[in-house]
């Protein structure tokens, strides 16, 4: 008996130890025990305004709305509740929209762009204004709404082309039955593309005067081939011209040595001639220097011995 | 005309008062015990005495299977939610609103219905037709106050305090399976958690818990009550009892849900 007893408490004692820890970690989490500020807004108008509503700040959750009131002048009066942690959110300065989402239900935004400014004062009543987003989805989604109005104009289009039995679609099907009309016929091709027998009769005579050609130009390129293997034989044949040219030419290269050689003994002997032209002016040089010696000792002899017939005496 | 007109709504009435009479009288009962909670005599050494017997069988005898399945649970839950719904706001909600106040109550219900409501009501049907009621009786011993009351409160006991551990068991496991399988943080899955709980869903729980545990014993004892003096009247009584059982287990679930999304 007592060992069930034992057995009963132990297990009543930890079951309730447990689900009081957590009750109590959740309430403490929650903010149960924290002490909690009561701030009071104003609006004009209390639609999308229900008791509970979040506050929030930069997507977190900071409060709830604790009551909505409607004051003698008509002015709705919303209490919100912070609990002391997130307090520091809330400032003189702060701003308080209500977000109407399109989808998701609605919650007051707190805008604080200044956290160090003075905290806010219970008796102030801030105003919550209105968030404009669904005037600026509706702006943004104009421009929208008119491309689709001119899809579906274009849509329309189509499908009164589709139901219009002279429009372009209606004329493609008319041409596709046509032409499979053709092919059910069993005809060629050809005379289904063009339609025309008499076209197909022609096109065919071409063909054939085009096949008697080809035989013609085939005969003549067989000819031409005899002719060009000929003519090889001619060209590069044992006795051909080419290897007569290629011996000429190799004699032509021994002889052209040879003459080289020639060239420079040539060129040898030329600037021996040149140096012996250089003797040859010192030569005349020496000459011309002689014979200018005799020319002046001859006039000086003809000048002391007068030759002529009659020498004249000149008298002082 | 206008007499035939009477007769057919009359019979209406009596068909919907024949119809509803069992649902009178169990609520007529439950009354009666309810006030009888409040009455100081019911708190005696040997009503403590049966008490203990009553949670003995119920709960702790039940233990290791109990926790066994709500491990079991856990993985199992965790492991497809946690692979089905990427999205943590939508995981929490799920398994605060989903399994902790909707699955927890019921799978433990439906364990303590199986298991101990079919034995109170087979006990109370073999003590009628043994006439151990009347020998009690005949010794002025209250039966509400030794019999019924300790088997009722056992049941309020056992499903807040298995419910809530089947819930912890569940929790836990899925703390284990964010953070080995799926590599989530502890403070990130506990703060899930956090998020996705609201106090009164809790507070809703507890009560539903005890409403299951006071109509999944109540039914028992007063369908009990009901067996003949005869043996075969005995399987009869825990059959209806045990169907009724189950119809009060539907009716509490669905009008919790009720105020719940109210």
């Amino acid at each position: 008996m007592q060992r069930i007893e034992f057995k009963v408490g132990l297990f009543i004692a930890i079951t309730s130890l447990l689900i009081m820890a957590s009750i109590g970690y959740v309430a403490y989490k929650k903010g149960v025990f924290s002490k909690v500020h009561t701030y009071t807004l104003s609006s004009k108008s209390g639609d999308n305004l229900t008791e509970g509503m979040p506050v929030a700040v930069w997507g977190f959750t900071i409060g709830r709305v604790s009551a909505l009131e409607l004051n003698d002048q008509g002015i709705v009066l919303i209490r919100i509740k912070i609990p002391d942690r997130h307090n520091r959110m809330i400032r003189a300065n702060s701003k308080f929209v209500i977000d109407k989402p399109l989808i998701g239900s609605p919650r007051i935004i707190v805008q604080t762009n200044n956290l160090n400014a003075l905290p806010l004062s219970p008796e102030m009543v801030p105003e919550l204004t209105e968030s404009n987003d669904i005037n600026e989805i509706i702006k943004r989604a104009r421009p929208i709404v008119d491309k689709a109005d001119r899809i579906m104009a274009n849509i329309e289009h189509i499908t009164a082309s589709l139901s219009d039995p002279a429009g372009d679609v209606n004329r493609i099907l008319r041409n596709a039955e046509t032409l499979t009309a053709r092919f059910s016929k069993k005809d060629s091709l050809l005379a289904m593309a063009v339609g025309d027998p008499e076209s197909v009769k022609s096109i065919h005579e071409a063909i054939n005067k085009l096949r008697d050609i080809t035989v013609k130009v085939d005969g003549i390129l067989k000819r031409v081939d005899g002719m060009a293997g000929k003519t090889d034989e001619e060209i590069y044949g044992q006795d051909g011209i080419l290897p007569q040219l290629r011996n000429i030419l190799r004699d032509l290269l021994g002889k052209l040595a040879k003459i080289d050689v020639t060239f420079d003994n040539i060129n040898k002997v030329s600037y021996e001639a040149a140096d012996s032209a250089k003797d040859l002016k010192g030569l005349r040089n020496a000459l011309d220097e002689t014979v200018k010696s005799i020319g002046n000792l001859a006039d000086e002899i003809d000048r002391k011995i007068p030759f002529k017939a009659r020498p004249e005496i000149k008298l002082p | 005309m206008i007499s035939v007109m009477i007769a057919a709504i009359g019979n209406i009435g009596r068909a919907a008062m024949l119809g509803t009479s069992s649902l009178r009288g169990t609520l007529a009962f439950a009354v009666r015990v309810f006030l009888n909670f409040f009455d100081r005599r019911t708190y005696n050494s040997a009503s403590l005495m049966v008490f203990i017997h009553q949670l003995y069988f119920t709960s702790v005898q039940i233990l290791p299977l109990f926790l066994f399945v709500a491990v079991i649970f856990g993985f199992l839950i965790n492991g497809m939610a946690f692979n089905a719904v990427k999205n943590m706001d939508y995981l929490g909600r799920l398994l605060m609103g989903f399994v902790v106040t909707e699955l927890s109550p019921f799978i433990t219900v439906l364990l303590i219905a199986l298991r101990s409501s079919s034995a109170i009501n087979t006990e109370i049907a073999v003590m009628k037709v043994n006439r151990e009621m009347s020998t009690l009786n005949s010794f002025r011993i209250d039966l509400i106050h030794y019999l019924f009351i300790p088997r009722i409160l056992n049941g309020v006991f056992s499903m807040v305090l298995l419910t809530s551990l089947f819930a912890l068991v569940v929790l836990s496991t899925g703390l284990l399976v964010s953070s080995l399988v799926f590599g989530t943080s502890v403070d990130t899955y506990v703060d899930t958690l956090l998020r996705s709980t609201d106090v009164l869903d809790i507070v809703i729980l507890l009560i539903k818990c005890a409403t299951f545990g006071f109509f999944i014993t109540l039914i028992p004892i007063r369908i009990g009550l009901s067996a003949s003096e005869e043996l075969t009247s005995i399987p009869i009584s825990v059959l209806n009892g045990m169907v009724k059982v189950f119809v009060a287990i539907v009716t509490i679930e669905v009008l919790s849900s009720i105020i719940r999304f109210i």
